[in-house]
Formats: C-alpha cells, sequence, structure tokens
C-alpha cells in the first residue's frame, strides 16, 4: 500500500459510519490566537470521534491544544483572542460549531457538561453547594425549586458525598480538595449528559484521592452509559480509564488508536519519549530517557513536523515537510515520515 | 556481624513544629504540622519524605534547613546542632545547605536578571569577585544545561523547566554539601520532569551532593531514592530501603499509597483495594495511631494506643501495631508494568539515536 492509499483510508474511516455510530466526531477542527503567526494554528486540523459510553483519552503535554481544544468544542473559547478557523464537531448529527450561542448555552450542562482541573475555581465561593447545583438544574428542566433541590440531593449520594444534606448547606471553602471534585461532578452529571469532557480533573489531588475519583467516574459512567473525554497528561490515568487514545503534540494529533494499542505498540517518537520519560515503578533502571528541549514558540513552530526540533531522528524532510497522518496499523494512526520506526532508523553502534 | 559507621550529614531527633495557639491574635487551635520526627540522612545518599498533602512533609524539609524554627526537637548538620546557633553562623552554613523550590517562578526574584539572582550566593558568601564571580555563573549555567548568555535574561523569559534549572544554578552557587529538593519535578511537564531529574542526579554524582527530596510521586521517588521516609499526619509511619518499600510495604499507609498509584499498563484493570475518606486535618489528629481512620485493618487497640516507630528489620522501621499480622495477609507490592516488546525494542532505538542528538550539540534548554 502506497503511503497515498494509507492516508485516504485513514481518512476514510473516519468518515465511514461504523457499527456503533459515533455520538460526537470533530473533523479538521483548527484554532488559532489572534496575534501568532499564520499559518500556526495552535489546534491544527485536529480530528478523532467519541462513541457512546467509551471513552477516549487526550494526553499531551503544556500548550500541546488538548484544554484549547475541549473549550472549543464546549464553546467556552475566549474569543478574542481564540478563533476557529476551521473544522466541524458533529455530535448527534448537528455541527456544535455553528450553533448559535443560545443553542450552546442550552446544550451546556445539559447534553454535554465539562469539569475542571481546580474545582475551586470554577465554583461560585459564596453561594452554597446545595445551590449551584440547583441552579444547573433549574436552568435546563422545568421543574420545582424542590424537585430541583431533592435532585441535587440524589447527586450528592450518588457522588458518594458523606452527609449530603450538610454538604448541601456547605460553601466551597469549607470543603476537601477531593470533596469539592465530586460536587463539581454532581454539578456535571445532574442532567445526565451525554458527554461529558474531564481536563485533568485529578490532577491537583493526592494520590489517594485521585483513585478514588477515578473509580467513581468510571462507576457513574458505566452507570449512564455517557462518553468521556478525559484530558491528561498522565500515563497512568490514560491507562486505568482510556478505550480510545489521541496524542497531541504542538496542536497536532500525533497519534492515535486504541488504548492498548498505543501502549503495546507506540508508534510516533514523541509518544515513545513521553513513555521513557515516566520513572517506572519497577526496580530503578539507569538514566530516565529523555525528550530534549521544549515546545518552540509558536514564531519558531517549524513548517514540517513540529516535533522535528526535538525529535532524535528527524532530518531535514521532517523540517520541511508536514508528515500526513497514516494509518500504521489497523485503527491505529500515526505522523511520522519513518513509522514504523525499526524499518526506516537502525540501531546505531 | 558489625556494620560500618553510618557517616550521617544530617540528623533531627523528636522534631516538633505546631502552627497556632499562642499570642493574643493567633487562633485557638494548634496545627501539629511535624511531631516528633526523628530521621538520619547519610552523606551522599538520595532521601526521600514521601507524603500526601498537609501530612508535614514540607514543613520538615523547612526545619531540616532551619528555615523555620521547631517547637521542640533538635537537628543536627556533621554533628553540630544548628537550632542553637547564632544568626550569623546559621548563615555560613546555609552555603552548604541548600533548598530548590517546587514553583521556581515563586522563588526567583521578578527584578533580577539570571545573572544576578545566580550570582548572588557568590556574592554573599564572598566567594568570588567581578571577572572571577561572571566566570563562575557562565559555569553553573553551562552546568545546569542553559547557556551564559542566558545570564542578560529575567525569570519571565523561561519556561517552567529552564526556571528550575535557574533555581538549582543558584543552589549549586554556594558549593553546597547538602541540597533540599521540596518537590522540584512535580510542577513539571513529564519530558521537562525527565530531564530535570536526570540533572539532579547528575550533579549528585558530579559534585558528591547528598540529597533530600520530598515529594507526593512515588514512581519519582522509586527512581531517585535510597532511602523513604513516608509521613502521615506530622509523623513518620515506615522508613525503609527503597527496593524494600516498593517490594514488601510494611504499614497499611504505604500499601495504599503503593495501591493508589495508576499504573501504565491498560491490560491491568483490577478493581483496587481503595483507601476511604480524606486525612484528617492536623488540628485535630486522631486519637491512638493517626491513620486508623482510614486503615482498613484497624482494630480498638489503634484507636487508643499510639504505634511507636520500631525496628522491624535491619534499616526498617515502622509505625504500626499489627505490622506483623498484615504482612503475612499477603498482597500489597506493587507490579510494575512489563514494557511490551515492540515498545522495548523502540525504546532502545530511540535512546540510540537520541545519544547521537547529544552528541552533535543539540541544546537541551
Amino acid at each position: 500500500m502506497t503511503r497515498t492509499q494509507a492516508l485516504r483510508s485513514s481518512e476514510d474511516r473516519l468518515h465511514q459510519a461504523q457499527g456503533a455510530p459515533s455520538l460526537l466526531r470533530v473533523e479538521n477542527l483548527s484554532v488559532r490566537f489572534d496575534g501568532s503567526p499564520d499559518d500556526v494554528n495552535v489546534v491544527d486540523h485536529v480530528s478523532f470521534s467519541v462513541e457512546k459510553g467509551k471513552t477516549l483519552c487526550i494526553v499531551g503535554e503544556s500548550g500541546c491544544g488538548k484544554s484549547v481544544t475541549a473549550l472549543a468544542l464546549m464553546g467556552l473559547l475566549p474569543t478574542p483572542p481564540a478563533r476557529i478557523v476551521a473544522g466541524r464537531a458533529l455530535f448527534a448529527g448537528q455541527d456544535l460549531l455553528a450553533l448559535p450561542e443560545r443553542q450552546r448555552a442550552d446544550m451546556r450542562g445539559n447534553q454535554t457538561a465539562m469539569i475542571f482541573q481546580e474545582p475551586m475555581t470554577s465554583l461560585n465561593p459564596v453561594f452554597t453547594v446545595g445551590d449551584q447545583i440547583t441552579e444547573g438544574i433549574l436552568r435546563h428542566r422545568a421543574i420545582s425549586k424542590a424537585a430541583a433541590t431533592e435532585r441535587a440531593l440524589e447527586m450528592l449520594r450518588r457522588v458518594r458525598i458523606p452527609a449530603p444534606e450538610k454538604r448541601m448547606r456547605a460553601y466551597p471553602h469549607e470543603l476537601s480538595g477531593g470533596m469539592r471534585q465530586r460536587v463539581m461532578i454532581a454539578m456535571a452529571l445532574a442532567n445526565e449528559p451525554q458527554l461529558l469532557i474531564a481536563d485533568e480533573p485529578t490532577t491537583a489531588l493526592d494520590v489517594t484521592i485521585q483513585a478514588q475519583i477515578i473509580a467513581l467516574i468510571r462507576q457513574l459512567q458505566a452507570e449512564s452509559g455517557m462518553a468521556m473525554i478525559l484530558i491528561t497528561h498522565d500515563l497512568g490515568v490514560v491507562a486505568e480509564v482510556a478505550d480510545e487514545v489521541v496524542v497531541m503534540y504542538a496542536g497536532r494529533v500525533v497519534e492515535r488508536g486504541a488504548v492498548d494499542d498505543i501502549f503495546a505498540d507506540p508508534q510516533h517518537p514523541y509518544t515513545i519519549g513521553l513513555m521513557g520519560s515516566v520513572p517506572s515503578l519497577g526496580r530503578r533502571q539507569g538514566a530516565l530517557t529523555t525528550i530534549p528541549g521544549t515546545v518552540p514558540p509558536a514564531e519558531l513552530m517549524p513548517r514540517g513536523c513540529r516535533f522535528s526540533p526535538r525529535c532524535p531522528f528527524a532530518d531535514q524532510r521532517c523540517v520541511s515537510d508536514p508528515p500526513p497522518l497514516v494509518e500504521i496499523a489497523p485503527a491505529h494512526d500515526a505522523r511520522c515520515w519513518y513509522a514504523p520506526l525499526e524499518l526506516h532508523r537502525e540501531v546505531l553502534r | 556481624m558489625t556494620t560500618p559507621a553510618r557517616d550521617i550529614i544530617l540528623e533531627s531527633t523528636g522534631l516538633v513544629k505546631h502552627f497556632g495557639g499562642r499570642g493574643l491574635l493567633s487562633s485557638p487551635t494548634v496545627v501539629r504540622a511535624v511531631d516528633g520526627v526523628s530521621l538520619a540522612v547519610e552523606r551522599g545518599e538520595t532521601f526521600a519524605i514521601v507524603g500526601e498533602s498537609g501530612c508535614g512533609k514540607s514543613t520538615l524539609g523547612r526545619l531540616l534547613l532551619r528555615l523555620i524554627e521547631p517547637t521542640a526537637g533538635d537537628v543536627r548538620y556533621e554533628g553540630r546542632s544548628i537550632i542553637g546557633l547564632a544568626p550569623d553562623e546559621m548563615r555560613k552554613l546555609r552555603r552548604e545547605m541548600q533548598i530548590i523550590f517546587q514553583d521556581p517562578y515563586a522563588s526567583l526574584n521578578p527584578r533580577m536578571n539570571v545573572r544576578d539572582i545566580v550570582g548572588e550566593p557568590i556574592w554573599l558568601h564572598g566567594l568570588a569577585r567581578g571577572r572571577d564571580k561572571q566566570e563562575r555563573v557562565a559555569d553553573l549555567l553551562r552546568t545546569v544545561g542553559l547557556i551564559p548568555s542566558h545570564g542578560d535574561r529575567y525569570p519571565h523569559e523561561f519556561s517552567g523547566g529552564q526556571r528550575q534549572r535557574i533555581g538549582i544554578a543558584r543552589a549549586l552557587a554556594g558549593e553546597p554539601k547538602l541540597i533540599i529538593g521540596d518537590e522540584p519535578v512535580s510542577a513539571l511537564d513529564v519530558s521537562i520532569q525527565a530531564q530535570i531529574i536526570n540533572l539532579l542526579e547528575d550533579l549528585k554524582d558530579r559534585f558528591g551532593l547528598t540529597l533530600v527530596i520530598i515529594a507526593h510521586d512515588l514512581a519519582v521517588i522509586r527512581h531517585m531514592s535510597d532511602r523513604v521516609a513516608v509521613m502521615y499526619l506530622g509523623e513518620i509511619v515506615e522508613l525503609s530501603d527503597t527496593n524494600a518499600l516498593f517490594d514488601d510495604p510494611l504499614h497499611p499507609y504505604t500499601r495504599a499509597l503503593l495501591t493508589a498509584i495508576p499504573v501504565p499498563n491498560p491490560t491491568d484493570r483490577q478493581p483496587k483495594p481503595l483507601l476511604q475518606g480524606d486525612v484528617p486535618s492536623p488540628a485535630a489528629p486522631p486519637s491512638g495511631c493517626r491513620f486508623h481512620t482510614r486503615c482498613p485493618h484497624a482494630q480498638a487497640l489503634c484507636r487508643e494506643a499510639h504505634p511507636e516507630l520500631e525496628v522491624a528489620s535491619e534499616g526498617r522501621q515502622v509505625a504500626c501495631h499489627f505490622w506483623r499480622e498484615i504482612r503475612n495477609a499477603g498482597a500489597g507490592a506493587l507490579t510494575a508494568p512489563v514494557p511490551s516488546p515492540a515498545l522495548t525494542q523502540r525504546l532502545a532505538l530511540y535512546r540510540t539515536w537520541r545519544e547521537r542528538q547529544d552528541s552533535t550539540g543539540t541544546p537541551t534548554a
């Protein structure tokens, strides 16, 4: 199969209606910040899809565009400076990006919901937890205040907050970090969204609390059948919750596939370098593998592969020609001229 | 059997730090941040202090350098108590004992350029002047993977990883023997974190440093440290050689911490026994064993009697009434995932090309 054919098949696969129809299909999403060079999008032709009941993890480091992608999908991008310059996001047949703001607001917190890394900044400090959950329910449902309060209480029980009646009257500062994140989850799920976007939901939490929250999210997802996009930098979290994985670097998808394939058969040099950078939980095996340097600023972004300035395998072609996202194995795509690496690069010395 | 005498560089005995409770305006509640910590750090080792938010690990780090005064207890550096030292003697000693912080941005003066930030300790301790000083600053910047021309810039012009490199250069400027790192890599991206971990290890070897690493990331600790102290609510609950701790954790809290780590292996998703609830407030620690409110093995004795840190085997200490019984009940160790053949092969390939990349002079910062 030639590379062009492979490329086409990868694109086709995305457009084909498969066994389970996608709940959300993002196609060529591109976002640019005002003031950055014309051809440097902070999110550049990002495509992926999420099925009902499944979890897609977007993994990458600071500046890879993972949070901007999420905000664009939720209609929460600060415009200006951010502008969606291309792409579609089909959610249950509608293009989210083309909807008027009023309809988006009706969807937010209803069919789609989002939770953030730092719950304290998303909770209003002057209202009680109960008021804030109730407000979200009343915004989207034609029910009485009493019924909404009852629903809020039920949500606090579902996220396993001890003494929920008492917590309804608590202010955010009276809760621990883990409890605040539970409140955020209760609020996000109160209207039974079909899609939950969680942006680093456990990053600010201690490890024992993180484990509780991950277990809770998984259980609630199994109960409700909602789809989830989980954004994280932590490969451990990815391995625990993902069905599908999208690896992003400097605004582009560099690798995409089923979670088992990404971990067992990583193809892109960035994915491989990232896995080598994480200290093992086993006995020490010498120094860590590293990715040199840092993500280049927009004005220094190379025309070709955006990872090329840091990539050990890069040559002139990588610097000048952007590689396409190519299907390397069934349902497993990588954006590298030289994947699989062992076919193109020999072990040195 | 005689063990060679241990060469202890830093030692604390019965170290206590309580906040609040005294004075007209302070709150009447006493926060027992550090409550009776005794430990001894050997010269040349990497000693880790691990625990969750509020366990007192950062307070302990500051006490060990006497950046804050203890409520009770003693700290000895190279055999000499530093608690009673006069301010100018303490200042001289600070040259040898340095600290790196989690958020390098907050610890670098935004109005000083990098040359002045790194040069300040050299000037302060009278180590060099004028041209010599500038030479030293340039050397230090190169040592931490920056370039001397970075000296003209200000902290805001750098990325997080580069700022941490500046913080490390400043710590090295006084030619220290001991560096305490308070979460030195936890604010950094994974790829940058790996660079800084490797840098700290290189510097440790190169300058014969002793490192005390305060962290919450157990994978980082396993990778870097020789010995580990696990803290919970102001106390050490387990102290052990690193491999022994991960292979055979004794304290139920240590086991819970290890179980909670998300393991990067998608084929191994078993439901885990999870610790319930939050860490209690250090202002009102539970009676008896402070962990009993969350411990799956707690019994009546745990609520009543405070377990002392006892020697479990050579070099291992644990503070639990029932560690023997729990250990015999099995399971608690961590099974690290084995990388797949494809990942192993490509990582090996990556490493050889990475070495070539370094030798052909790609800047690392």
